[in-house]
């Protein structure tokens, strides 16, 4: 017999053997709904989420995937922002605003046939925050709670070592307290809760398809009345950005979460885009080692943009309207201290005005800081870092167009292109001084962001001085509103005024969507998760 | 073309035609020319024959398409990158990129993985043992997986990328080598050069080695194409060469997400790795039909 | 022949171990995953706190008993990036995803490679053969991303005569399939090929006719033993190549499998899951190998060294 024919024989049993033990699996079911009719069903691309419904490890961005089903105390309103009642009817703080009382909504039914809300509920979910592995972004700031009560079934008291103003963007629709039903967990413990998690809202869990998708279906007594327009909900992860679009334009999808690059052809093909209410991310980059506080032996004098006239030159090199319109689509409005939007405490009218003379596109006044400081042409080098996350691809970009700026005044750049991880170690350790990088950070309340990157005590080192340390400690004391609003000013004109790092842009979020499928759709964008409010989209009238 | 077939010929009597044929086909001139264009030209003359600096980009000319599409100039023949480079200058510099970037990685690979399969198939003994579970370790290694995790850690530069294929390519050399030393070092020259008094560096150097050679380069030039697809599919995995070089596997991963709008960032690199790839295949497929068809089976 | 075994069972092990050591070292040099799990607010207190409760303040060496006390019963650890998953648990999910796309890849390359490899035998030297040569080295000369994504645009998009990614039914493999087989269709090709022109050898349609009939019995019993021999260990080598290559087809049509898993977990400094993933891996290929060895060892005595 042909030996070589024989192996290849067996050869071919081995795979067909293969083959069909890889084809059985096949035939299970996908989800199901691919028979549901089309007109009931929305399907949302997004670049992905850390997959659980654990909220309490799960980080903020990430909540998206409880928006649906998961509530919160408060609501943020689509249009204004406002934080608005929802399972909190009534909240005031004490007057030393240690203690915030939530007056509770009555007769609200949990899914699955669990008894009403009540402030119990809240009292338990708040415990989540408590557990060891706790890692939700405003985790922190929930372990600050000395005591959760419920007084009674509808009202509930939260205390706190030291007094607050944040509370209710904590507790709102931008937060991550999501309420969750003590009788399911007592019943049927943290299995049975992560199997089939029972919420309040208008969507209820129905399951996941572990790197695929998350559904959700539309319940039929809302305690608000909300009714969406479509019964069933998909959440497709597709980490790839084309796949993202080409969901979209094959109709896989209706709504796709884009970077601005592929929004152009998505448009051109019939795409609507929706925009959220409010900007919500910023893009800055941030100019390591301004370590400030005297005797800090971190602070090496020889890094240029210790000297302010260096800080400015590299603000003056950037030509941000090109790097907007290019980059970025022409997406985004100016940023004029990193954090600020108009929406926050401190925020100041006059930068806009002053904005063009400090920060504005000038090489050549650019050149001649940095022959001032010292820096003749290719005598400054230093390292741009740069990074990507799912759904955040413009960091690299923005570091070439950097360097490539950069370069037209002289200085010298490498970009070196690193992970997340490895960036926020560095500057966690105060050992990035040699470089700058862009980063894209969603909003947060002034004295949240204050305390994450410029207050000295915490993990994080941008740029530290006494003036904004000194600051800082009265802000955490200070309850009144235009005391807090004069000092987070004072605190802001002084980043300003310093050249604290290169502001860039501000973006709304935006995602894009088939006009045959959705044609209205409003949300805020601050909520947590940035695409929100699924339950308002609307389909065009027949 | 092929009138007549090995079937019906036997080995020993070919007529004319037969003979002229073979002796056209004496060289390989299809792939070689293939290769003095896509690589070997570009490589070495890079910066004469690109048009444009690859490293400087204007955001003005971003995204243009290439010259044939409406609103591409002859200035930017094959269109230009996000950031407004010229695509033709980075290709020509991204050949000589992965010509260096291959070259290195298998010349370090082809002399470690050499000189431990000699040793090995040499001396035998404890020292084989050790070495062969190394190259099994090695050739089990998951090989883009630990390029990842090693690249987070380290960060992607030209140190580490050459450093990753190292470690993948020398196993297979060392395997090769050791089989034909195995065989070479019963025969009678060896064993005569020993009763002379030479010395075991000697005899693998001067006698072993020698007869190793054209396997090694039918291997390397294998090699180097499987090499080229790697570094890219670093590149794409986010652990290749550091930006801003031009390398052609980086330059598909930058325009992967533009597949659709500005197809040209992507493509023309990919058309170049895929016909370099391409020839130094025909080129080693070639090389080995005529040189070795031992290593039919590599 | 038993010494055979367990001598080599052991190099096995030795070998996994060694991997294990080796995948530890490398994925703590990636850093802290404290960084990737807590958010921009942290305080201080945070990363004391989680690190204790994932056992990350203890030194390496303590790390690393804990680890392999754990891994030899199979426990990797539960994932940090899938809270409430095991880190086995999510590869033994994933698993069957890239098993099944390895699979059908490999059928598809055979399905391709089989009636190309059979022409060009016949034809040798011909045109046909000549770009039956080039079809199949242009297959290992295209980068599997480049071809993914240009397929999904072409058939799942423009054409719309597919999905364009995810799992389900058959339609939704049949790109990444391709993408992952293409590769291979060259060196199966190869072995159609020369399988075919062995056939067509005239010395050994000779040599059976000299033989005779009643020869077959024992051709076919000598043949049998050397047949198995090349299809095992090409099968081997396959299938680990495809088990990697599918990390970068996985990415690209999100197919919910292994490689996907351990990119994911590579970015989010999942230790457990990496760890899990790349020594299910590597065990799959060194025990392949090792069944491999032991067969050859069986079917020719000659080998065993």
């Amino acid at each position: 017999m042909r030996p070589r024919l024989v192996s290849l024989v067996l050869a071919l049993l081995l795979v067909a053997a293969t083959f069909t033990l890889g084809i059985l699996p096949i035939w299970g079911p996908m989800s199901g709904s691919a028979q549901e009719a089309k007109g009931q069903r929305l399907v949302f691309a997004s670049a992905g989420f850390d997959e659980s419904n654990r909220f309490w490890v799960v980080a903020r961005p990430d909540h998206l995937q409880y928006d649906p089903f998961l509530e919160t105390l408060l609501e943020v309103d689509p249009k204004t922002g406002e934080y608005t009642p929802r399972l909190a009817e009534k909240w005031s703080p004490s007057p030393d605003y240690k203690e915030w009382t939530f007056i509770l909504r009555k007769n609200v039914p949990f899914h699955l046939g669990y008894g009403p809300f009540t402030a119990k509920d809240v009292v338990h979910s708040h415990s989540m925050m408590m557990r060891p592995e706790a890692t939700a972004t405003l985790a922190g700031f929930w372990r600050q709670v000395e005591e959760v009560k419920a007084v009674n079934d509808h009202e509930v008291v939260f205390r706190f070592k030291r007094p607050t103003t944040v509370m209710p963007y904590a507790a709102s629709r931008a937060g991550d307290l999501r309420i969750i039903s003590k009788a399911q967990w007592d019943k049927e413990g943290l299995e049975g809760y992560e199997k089939r998690p029972a919420g309040t809202g208008s969507y209820r869990y129905v399951g996941r398809q572990p790197g695929l998708s998350v559904t959700y279906e539309r319940i039929d007594n809302h305690w608000k009345g909300e009714k969406p327009a479509f019964k069933e909900l998909v959440f497709r992860l597709a980490r790839e950005e084309s796949t993202r679009l080409a969901l979209l334009l094959s109709g896989e999808a209706h709504i796709a979460d884009l970077p601005r690059e592929l929004q152009k052809d998505a448009l051109k093909r019939g795409m609507k885009i929706y925009s959220s209410s409010f900007p919500v991310d910023w893009m800055t980059v941030y100019l390591g080692g301004q370590y400030y506080l005297p005797g800090d032996p971190a602070f090496k004098p020889d890094v240029a943009w210790t000297k302010k006239p260096v800080r400015q030159a590299l603000n003056m090199a950037i030509n941000r309207k090109e790097l907007l319109s290019t980059v970025f689509a022409g997406k985004g409005s100016m940023t004029y201290v990193t954090g600020w939007s108009e929406k926050s405490e401190g925020f100041n009218p006059e930068w806009q005005h002053r904005f063009d003379k400090m920060y504005g596109y000038d090489p050549s006044k650019a050149k001649a800081l940095l022959k001032e400081a010292g820096y003749g042409p290719g005598q400054l080098k230093f390292k741009i870092l740069a990074f990507t996350e799912p759904g955040e691809s413009e960091g690299p970009q923005v570091a070439e167009a950097l360097g490539i700026y950069y370069k037209d005044i002289g200085v010298a750049t490498e970009i070196e292109v690193l992970d997340w991880a490895k960036v926020r170690e560095m500057f966690r350790k105060k050992a990035i001084q040699c470089c700058i990088w862009p980063n894209i950070i969603s909003w947060r309340p002034s004295e949240e962001w204050i305390r994450t990157s410029y207050y000295s005590k915490s993990p994080n080192h941008h740029y530290e001085n006494e003036f904004v340390d000194k600051h800082y400690d009265a802000l955490t004391k200070a309850v009144k509103s235009d005391e807090r609003q004069r000092i987070a000013r004072t605190i802001a004109d002084h980043l300003f005024d310093e050249f604290a790092d290169i502001p860039l842009f501000w973006f709304a979020n935006e995602v894009v969507a088939n006009p045959k499928v959705v044609a209205e759709w409003v949300y805020p964008g601050l909520a947590a998760g940035r695409s929100t409010h699924f339950h308002l989209v609307r389909p065009p009238a027949k | 073309m092929a009138t007549v077939t090995a079937r019906t010929l036997p080995w020993y009597s070919p007529p004319r035609v037969a003979r002229a044929m073979r002796q056209a086909r004496r060289y390989p001139l299809v792939p070689l020319t293939m290769l003095t264009f896509l690589l070997v030209i570009p490589a070495v003359l890079a910066t004469q024959v690109a048009p444009h600096d690859p490293l400087k980009g204007a955001l003005a000319k971003r995204l243009k398409p290439p010259v044939w599409q409406q609103g591409g100039t002859i200035e930017h023949p094959l269109g230009t990158d996000k950031v407004g480079r010229d695509i033709l200058s980075r290709i020509i510099h991204g050949a000589r990129v992965s010509l260096v970037v291959s070259l290195v990685a298998i010349f370090v690979g082809g002399i470690l993985g050499t000189t431990l399969g000699l040793m090995s198939g040499y001396f035998g003994g404890w020292v084989d043992s050790v070495l062969m579970r190394l190259v099994d370790i090695s050739l089990s290694l998951p090989t883009i997986l630990l390029a990842l995790v090693l690249v987070a850690a380290v960060g992607p530069s030209f140190g580490t990328v050459i450093g990753v294929l190292v470690v993948l390519l020398w196993a297979r050399y060392a395997r090769l080598v050791r089989g034909e030393t195995l065989s070479i070092k019963e025969r009678d020259f060896i064993a005569r050069a020993r009763v002379a008094g030479a010395s075991h560096t000697r005899i693998m150097v001067k006698y072993i080695f020698p007869n190793v050679v054209n396997s090694l380069i039918v291997l390397a030039t294998l090699q180097v194409g499987y090499v080229i697809l790697l570094e890219s599919a670093l590149s794409f995995l986010g652990a290749g060469l550091p930006r801003p070089t031009p390398a052609w596997g980086l330059m598909i991963a930058d325009g992967r997400e533009l597949i659709v709008t500005a197809w040209w960032v992507s493509m023309f690199p990919g058309l170049a790795i895929m016909l370099t790839v391409l020839a130094l295949n025909l080129l080693g497929d070639w090389l080995r039909d005529h040189f070795d068809p031992k290593l039919r089976h590599v | 022949m038993q010494r055979f075994i367990a001598r080599r069972a052991l190099h096995s092990l030795l070998a996994i171990w060694v991997m294990s050591l080796i995948v530890f070292s490398l994925v703590r040099v990636t850093g802290n995953p404290l960084d990737m799990m807590l958010p921009l607010e942290a305080t201080p207190e945070d990363y004391e706190r989680i690190s204790k409760h994932w056992g990350l303040d203890q030194p390496l060496h303590t790390q690393y008993v804990i680890f392999l006390s754990k891994a030899v019963r199979g426990d990797f650890g539960n994932s940090w990036k899938w809270p409430g998953h095991s880190a086995m648990g999510l590869v033994w999910q994933r698993l069957p995803a890239t098993l099944e796309l390895a699979g059908v890849a490999l059928g598809i390359s055979i399905l391709i490679a089989l009636p190309i490899g059979i022409l060009s035998a016949v034809w040798k030297g011909s045109g046909w053969d000549t770009a039956a040569k080039v079809i199949a080295l242009l297959g290992q000369s295209l980068p599997a991303f480049w071809l993914g994504i240009v397929l999904m645009w072409i058939f799942a998009v423009t054409l719309g005569w597919f999905p364009t990614s995810g799992r389900g039914g058959i339609e939704y493999i049949i790109l990444p399939a391709i993408t992952l087989g293409w590769f291979q269709v060259a060196a199966i090709m190869r072995l159609v090929r020369s399988s075919m022109l062995d056939v067509l050898d005239s010395e050994f349609v000779k040599l059976t006719r000299i033989k005779g009939l009643a020869e077959w019995k024992v051709i076919w019993k000598h043949c049998l033993r050397n047949a198995a021999i090349a299809p095992l260990t090409f099968f081997a080598i396959i299938a680990g190549v495809l088990m990697t290559g599918a990390v970068v087809t996985e990415s690209v049509f999100s197919w919910p499998g292994t490689g996907l898993l351990v990119v994911d977990a590579v970015r989010a400094r999942d230790f457990q899951v990496v760890q899990a993933v790349v020594i299910v891996f590597a065990g799959i290929f060194i025990l392949t190998n090792l069944l491999v060895d032991i067969l050859y060892a069986y079917l020719d005595p000659r080998i065993r060294y």
